[in-house]
């Protein structure tokens, strides 16, 4: 834990969901020289630890979740040039590229926001591509920005053919090998996971952060 | 009333906003504005309330949530801007009463009041759960047949002839249509031909809503469902079914399923938003009436402590209020075969009951599998009908709740409990209960009558 407290701040800023107060301690803490790396670690990542900790405790919902993801964005508007600068590749300190979308045909969308905001809040850098997407949109977009995982949600079992469909594509584009396919939603669940040759899928959002994290670092 | 092409016209035209924005700055911070200026709060051992100062307060909260909001088109990303007075003219327009079905089996469906003389209605069947082709008829035929049950709904049909179903694709006209037919064959074979149905579960998407509007599938006395989306929003191929329903004349469920741990953040918000819903649905859904579907944004279930709670504000905020009809759908954690769907269905229906609403049920297994039978839409009955007939009060259905709670809520932090599924519980030729589901139904109805419930 920092004991800079602009850093502290950033702290209390994200779990707050206060972008106007994350930007200004992200500012401080540059000003007067902590390293952008923990102010990244010790200020973005715990406080976005802590809210992913009072959401799965039930103490905080969907907004709160959704106000720290724009504090941690708008804190690292701030930090990201810094860090760029300090660490060659600093790019790479990204955990990774994530790619999600609501299938085609399927409007439900509360699920994949939940795990859109997590996997930002424990910093990766996720592109939502909302709902409703056709697969060679999704697919694209991977390709377009390098991602390693694409999120996949539908509620609608009748949507769900639509994520074999994806898998299907990605084989037949040869490209199957350089994404990691999640599969998520409230009828997903391992069987069908496997059947459709998925890498994974997860109970619920902080789960999947977890098969993110566990996937992305093999 | 507002015209319908008046509707269309705002969501073409009305301010421009990111989606996002609507979300959060609009919905969610109005909505927690409105519980801190209300002083709303949820009580987890009091879930049906006998506080008519937090009904007035919720009713309060949502109506002003309404007249500030309206109303927003995911398709156009536009508000859909809605005045007090079209709220006023929608809650004084609604219907009172609604005619199902024909003949000696049409019934009316009723803007119920709490404590009202006339016992609920009740629609039987496992609506939007999956259902397997082989045994669809058979398992919509074992709630029609079931002699309380007044209309019929059902599951979705997710592959037809061997082929999976998929939404937006051509094949949904086919489900949907094969859906209806099963259900008008089911209804024939009970003897029951003129009841009433909540059915084209099977269209997801607007397709096969467009495709059952007609006499041989859909009937003009039945209804089909007109959803809005979470929270406070519609799209065209939403408002494409209640434009479908225009001429043709069905009967229009609206059907907000309001997420309890989202955007209204915990009971007393979600409560708030579910009752702006209907309000806005009055508009936007031309609701005939109204499906009370709060979903828990962990565990699915109507049955956990919150929902119910959100369940029995938003009933009797209506019932104390501006009466509307309101059917509240049951949505069990557990599945057929298991003691627990009975315990969770009692206590779901005790509170819809007292609540000022209709029942509908049961999405068993949180309508994830086809693991559901007529048995236990029949004790949702019973319970519901028992409750009403001891003029239940308040404080007693409370005090029934808790005592069920215990015998269920461990489902909530296993695994899940998902039960057996239709052809494993019932006989699909005689479509009867199997001896082991119908003892342990037996069993618990034993318990209830133990407990003072006179079913």
């Amino acid at each position: 834990m920092s004991e800079n407290p602009y850093v502290q701040a950033l702290v209390e800023a994200v779990i707050d969901g206060d972008p106007e107060a994350s930007t200004e301690a992200a500012q401080s803490a540059l000003d007067s020289n902590v390293d952008p790396l923990e102010i990244l670690n010790e200020g973005l990542m715990t406080g976005a630890d802590e809210v992913g900790k009072r959401f799965e405790n039930g103490e905080y919902f969907l907004p709160e979740l959704m106000l720290a993801g724009r504090a941690l964005k708008a804190a690292m508007e701030v930090v990201k040039p810094s860090l760029v600068k300090k660490y060659e590749g600093t790019d790479n300190k990204v955990k990774g590229r994530v790619v999600s979308a609501t299938i085609q045909t399927d409007i439900h969308d509360i699920g994949k926001n939940i795990v859109s905001s997590m996997l930002t809040a424990a910093g990766y850098e996720v592109t939502d591509m909302g709902v409703d997407v056709p697969i060679k949109s999704i697919i694209d977009k991977a390709e377009e920005i390098g991602a390693q995982v694409i999120c996949l949600s539908a509620l609608l079992t009748t949507s769900m053919p639509f994520m074999k469909d994806l898998i299907e594509t990605l084989k037949a584009r040869g490209i199957r090998e350089k994404f990691i396919v999640l599969v998520g939603g409230a009828s997903v669940n391992e069987d069908w996971a496997k059947h459709i040759g998925a890498d994974g899928t997860a109970r619920n959002a902080a789960d999947a952060v977890k098969v993110v994290h566990t996937l992305v670092s093999a | 009333m507002l015209n319908y092409l008046e509707i269309l016209d705002r969501a073409n035209s009305g301010p421009y906003l990111a989606e996002e924005n609507w979300d959060l700055e609009k919905v969610a911070m109005t909505t927690k504005r409105l519980v801190k200026k209300y002083k709303l709060e949820w009580n987890q051992n009091e879930l049906v309330t006998d506080d008519a100062s937090l009904s007035d307060a919720i009713y309060n909260a949502g109506y002003e949530l309404a007249v500030t909001l309206g109303s927003y088109s995911r398709t156009t990303e536009r508000v859909i801007e809605i005045s007090q007075d079209e709220i006023d003219n929608g809650i004084r327009n609604a219907p009172q009463n609604v005619v199902m079905g024909e003949g000696k089996d049409a019934r009316t469906l009723y803007a119920r009041h709490l404590n009202d003389e006339r016992a609920p209605l009740f629609f039987g069947g496992s609506p939007g759960t999956p259902i397997p082709e082989r045994f669809f008829l058979a398992n919509v035929m074992s709630y029609m047949q079931e002699p309380l049950i007044d209309l019929a709904t059902c599951g979705t049909l997710v592959e037809v002839d061997g082929r999976e179903v998929r939404t937006g694709n051509p094949i949904e006209i086919v489900s949907t249509r094969r859906e209806l037919q099963y259900m008008r064959q089911g209804l024939k074979r009970v003897g029951r031909a003129g009841m009433g149905m909540l059915a084209a579960q099977s269209s997801v998407s607007e397709l096969g809503d467009l495709a059952a509007a007609h006499p041989d599938y859909l009937r003009s006395c039945d209804s089909h469902l007109v959803p809005m989306l979470n929270e406070l929003k519609m799209d065209h191929r939403n408002i494409s079914r209640a434009v479908n329903s225009l001429e043709y004349g069905m009967v229009n469920a609206s059907l907000p399923c309001v997420i309890v741990g989202g955007l209204g953040g915990g009971p007393a918000g979600s409560a708030v938003i579910n009752v702006a819903s209907y309000l806005i649905a009055n508009i936007t859904c031309l609701a005939d009436y109204h499906i009370l579907h709060p979903i828990h944004m962990r565990h699915i279930a109507t049955s956990t402590r919150d929902v119910l709670w959100v369940i029995n504000a938003t009933g009797q905020a209506f019932a104390r209020h501006a009466p509307e009809i309101i059917v509240a759908d049951i949505y069990p954690k557990s599945g057929a075969g298991t003691k627990e769907l009975l315990y969770e269905t009692a206590a779901n229906a005790i509170v819809n009951a007292v609540s000022g609403c209709h029942l509908e049920g049961c999405g068993a297994a949180d309508g994830n599998a086809p693991n559901c039978s007529g048995l236990e839409a029949r004790l949702m009955a019973e319970v519901a009908l028992a409750t009403h007939k001891m003029k239940m009060s308040l404080k007693e259905a409370n005090a029934f709740v808790l005592q069920l709670l215990p015998k269920y809520e461990h489902v909530f932090t296993q695994d899940g409990n998902p039960g057996k599924p239709f052809d494993e519980v019932y006989d699909l030729q005689k479509v009867q209960p199997l001896d082991f589901w119908q003892k342990m139904y037996e069993e618990v109805k034993t318990e209830l009558k133990e407990m003072g419930l006179k079913v």
